[in-house]
């Protein structure tokens, strides 16, 4: 779990108050009152002050994302070698959050450090693309050589721990939002961060106290609610969970994940209607297949709920044919094993309950005590004539 | 300084080859116009791709292929780079009949030999003659060391890559690559492109996980490196001034080059295709160093002003109005990118309005602007091939190889003629190199493509017969080849514009003398070549239907 790309500076948690406000970048001119278009601004104008505008603007409410593309690309070609015009651009690529840009972002955060290395934001920036990208490595890189630059900065130290988290370093992670946290203890960020560590080491009860001071903040990031959501479910706290997940569906109602996680609530609190309208909004949308991990593990959570449900509803075919559709994108899918399982014991097919059973013990998605209590006892009593 | 030689001085008119471009009769409409003559000349290298389940970026790459006469007998000659390493490259010797015999070990150009080259997985090759000693010399470019090899004018080349300090990082993703002399000073210089920073022990998984969905990975997952660019020093070494001259952006990922004058100052500028990140147009201020001018002259992203998965690149004039425009093929979903050079250092991308929408669902390669049926203008050629080999599981409309595109210039727009250009264009290959070239000397350019994983095809061009002139240069002053020289052909009342470049497709290198269709112009009432040197020197009357050896006065 990590947080999405932010649209700019003003919608990451907290990031822009100190990033951008880094000495590196005191020398543009300060944000005037911007036109409704920023590429028709007039092109005689001081690039310094086109460049303030646009700054202005992603900085602020990034309401003129196109716009400042277009302005930023004239500026660039009146003056190609401008670091802080390609860390804008950069920074105006992803906030597009069109996957197609991901790397031109990229490009341009590299660039703008390339012709200016003390340009810190543009570091910090580029370490939030390398965050979306999956590339901790390069995250851990570039927040290391930042914070030689700004010793003790938060926001590097928690983006540093966010990476190590991802690098399999959840203490180190909490270690380092906690000092985020200690310089600045409002940092939603940070505590944030601390909790999905925490969730790692199995703290799960003081992750959620601190999901839920993230959102008493009233941050306005869904992954936050969907985190908290799904710690809920899994300290058995479903109604709580509700709550939290429909704040995540509302502000971000075409997110398949957050959808699933809902339905999950609803269908362990036995509203099965509610949770198969929320699994028929998590289709994702258009028959293409896409290549990526984040589809095929959406592809895959969305059929294991649906065989869930069907499996609580006592659909065993329909349930049977989800978890196998599941094991189909990814065949390492515990739940989905576990699901098979269920399936089998209900059927009394003890020996094939056993086999998925076991299949997905080994991949971390053990039975229920009560559950392996059943099996194991029809696997010395077990049926005749059991049906598949 | 103008020159003004007489052609008995200057042209070695070859009386046989005059003859060939007549020795066909016109072709039914509907015959092929280029013919798979592979099997037939010998050729029988086979391109290994090294593919393991591991997926590893290169292995997907392809490698280049080159035209070049290495023994000065007039025929162009045939070199495949082979991509696993410790598969050898292959020279194929023109036996001026059709035919090809390999002498790759006689010439000593496998590119396996030592312990970096044999570990290395090559991919591009560059020809040139560095130290203009007359016989053209070849570099080759890989994922790991570089190879530089002189040839010794005896059918034999030696490994100078040490001594010419032209390796690169042996880390290094190199791609295509070129000669050019961006400075003026009369001896070639070489531009290399560098594609991502990769390493095998940073192999990501991608695609799902499922056996045999494992994919290549895209290169956004990676960061770009800087190209190089080597000087040369005149003394058989190199000096690296990539970052002195400006022309190391870590961003770029570089797959295409090629060399062009765009703004007609006299100097090579450089445009480079890179994949998924913008393109870059490094503008040569005369003074040694470059400056990026893609924003302002609106080359550096699509007409949405998306940045494309650029390959193969070219540059040539395609309507005829004596300015360069700029070809770059792309991948999937994205059309084939055409700049019309508007002057004043503008250009705008007409890919969708000049008839290129045929391009949009391949993904493109190797190409080349030339004029393949000899009728006064640059036609297009582009060879295709999916990057990921299991595409069809994830996008079964989509298929790792597919066919080749062939468009007619007709006014200055384009149309697709692949499907009634002959078999060849029938089949589906996974397309990477290409490079073109009159191998046969008949007066109309020839194609060789090369495929991952399989043997290459040799297209013979058999187009109806048309006129038309072959310009080879011999530099004196200037780089012997005469390379970034400017031609101007007027035939007919028709004024062609041209430079004389081998660089261009992707991982590839063409013909280096410069071939000018002349469609029904039996002559051409003037030539005017501006030398690298800044000399001119102008031709008048020259009959059509010969090749034209033409040395700075």
């Amino acid at each position: 779990m990590r947080l999405p790309v932010h649209p700019s500076c003003a919608v990451s948690i907290a990031v822009a108050a100190i990033v951008c406000a880094t000495p590196a970048f005191a020398q543009t001119p300060s944000a005037g009152p911007r036109p409704a278009t920023p590429a028709a601004a007039t092109s005689t104008e001081p690039v310094a002050a086109r460049l303030g505008r646009v700054q202005a603007d992603l900085y602020g409410r990034a309401e003129h994302l196109e716009a400042d593309v277009q302005e930023l690309k004239a500026i660039l070609g009146i003056d190609p070698n401008l670091a802080e015009a390609h860390m804008l651009l950069g920074l105006a690529y992803r906030g597009l959050g069109k996957p197609e840009l991901v790397g031109e972002s990229k490009a341009e955060l590299q660039e703008a450090l390339d012709l200016k290395p003390d340009l810190i934001p543009a570091r910090f920036f580029l370490a939030e693309v390398y965050l979306g990208l999956g590339r901790y490595e390069n995250v851990r890189d570039e927040m290391q050589t930042a914070l030689q630059q700004a010793p003790g900065q938060p926001q590097f130290l928690a983006v540093l721990g966010e990476a190590e988290r991802h690098l399999g370093n959840p203490t180190r992670s909490a270690e380092l939002n906690r000092q985020a946290l200690a310089r600045d203890p409002t940092f939603s960020r940070a505590r944030y961060y601390l909790a999905l560590a925490q969730l790692d080491l199995g703290e799960r009860d003081q992750a959620i106290a601190n999901l839920e001071q993230v959102t008493a903040a009233h941050v306005p990031e869904p992954d936050v609610y969907l985190s908290l959501g799904n710690a809920y479910l899994d300290a058995s706290r479903a109604a709580d969970a509700t709550t939290a997940l429909e704040h995540a569906v509302t502000m971000a109602p075409t997110r398949a994940d957050a959808h699933i996680a809902l339905a999950r609530a609803y269908r362990t609190r036995g509203l099965l209607t509610k949770a198969t309208e929320q699994l028929t909004l998590a289709k994702p949308a258009g028959d293409a297949v896409q290549p990526t991990e984040g589809y095929q593990q959406v592809e895959a959570d969305l059929n294991v709920e649906w065989g869930r449900l069907r499996l609580r509803q006592g659909q065993l075919v329909a349930a049977r044919t989800a978890f196998q559709k599941a094991i189909d994108i990814a065949p390492d899918n515990g739940a989905a094993h576990q699901g098979l399982a269920m399936i089998y014991l209900r059927q009394r097919d003890y020996a094939h309950a056993d086999a998925e059973a076991t299949r997905a013990a080994a991949l971390g998605a053990p039975l229920s005590a009560a559950d392996r209590q059943t099996l194991d006892a029809g696997l010395h009593r077990p049926a005749a004539g059991s049906a598949k | 300084m103008t020159g003004r030689l007489s052609l008995v001085l200057v042209a070695a008119v070859l009386a046989p080859v005059a003859l060939a471009g007549q020795r066909r009769g016109a072709a039914p409409a509907s015959a092929p116009v280029f013919t798979d003559v592979t099997k037939a000349a010998g050729i029988t290298f086979v391109h290994q791709s090294g593919a393991t389940p591991d997926k590893y970026m290169y292995e997907t790459f392809g490698s280049g292929v080159a035209w070049f006469d290495y023994d000065n007998d007039g025929y162009q000659d045939l070199y495949f780079v082979n991509g696993a390493a410790g598969a050898p490259n292959a020279l194929y010797h023109n036996n001026h009949d059709g035919t090809f015999t390999d002498v790759t070990a006689k010439a000593g150009v496998a590119g396996i030999a030592g312990s970096a080259a044999s570990k290395a997985y090559k991919t591009g090759v560059a020809v040139g003659d560095y130290d203009n000693d007359g016989f053209l010399d070849l570099y080759v470019t890989a994922f790991g060391a570089n190879l530089l090899y002189h040839n010794n004018g005896n059918g034999t080349f030696t490994d100078v890559t040490a001594k010419a300090g032209v390796a690169g990082s042996a880390t290094e993703w190199s791609t295509s690559a070129g000669f050019f002399d961006y400075d003026g000073d009369g001896d070639l210089d070489l531009y290399v492109d560098n594609y991502i920073n990769f390493r095998r022990t940073d192999n990501p998984y991608c695609g799902f996980q499922k056996p045999g969905y494992r994919m290549y990975c895209s290169p956004t997952m990676f960061d770009g490196t800087a190209d190089r660019l080597f000087r040369n020093n005149g003394n058989g070494t190199f000096t690296d001034v990539s970052r002195a001259a400006g022309i190391a952006n870590p961003s770029g990922k570089g797959l295409g080059v090629v060399f062009c004058d765009v703004d007609a100052d006299g100097r090579p500028d450089i445009y480079v295709a890179n994949d998924q990140v913008r393109n870059f147009l490094y503008h040569n201020n005369g003074n040694g160093t470059f400056r990026d001018i893609a924003y302002g002259a609106g080359v550096g992203f699509d007409a949405d002003g998306k940045p494309q998965a650029g390959m193969g690149v070219d540059c040539g004039d395609i309507d005829g109005d004596l300015k360069p425009d700029l070809f770059v093929t792309n991948f999937e979903d994205e059309l084939d990118t055409l700049y019309k050079n508007q002057g004043g250092g503008l250009f705008a991308d007409v890919s969708s309005t000049i008839g290129l929408r045929s391009s949009y669902l391949p993904l493109g390669f190797g190409t080349k602007l030339f004029d393949y049926d000899n009728d006064g203008d640059l036609d297009i050629y582009a060879t295709n091939g999916h990057v990921v080999d299991n595409v069809a599981l994830y996008r079964p409309s989509s298929s790792y190889d597919q066919k080749d595109l062939l468009y007619e210039n007709i006014g200055g727009r384009f149309r697709d003629v692949s499907a009634q250009s002959g078999p060849a264009f029938q089949v589906k290959r996974v397309g990477r190199g290409l490079a073109v070239a009159d191998f046969d000397n008949d007066g109309d350019l020839d194609v060789v493509i090369s495929s991952v994983g399989r043997p290459p095809a040799l297209l013979r061009n058999d187009a109806p017969p048309r006129h038309w002139l072959t310009l080879a240069l011999h530099g004196t002053t200037s780089n012997r080849f005469g390379l970034g020289a400017l031609v101007t052909v007027e035939a007919g009342g028709h004024r062609q514009a041209a430079e004389v470049t081998n660089v261009a497709s992707y991982l590839s290198s063409n013909d280096i003398r410069l071939h000018i269709g002349l469609g029904a112009a039996t002559s051409a009432s003037r030539i005017t070549i501006r030398w690298p040197s800044g000399k001119t020197q102008t031709l008048t009357n020259v009959a059509a239907n010969q090749i034209l050896n033409v040395k700075e006065p």
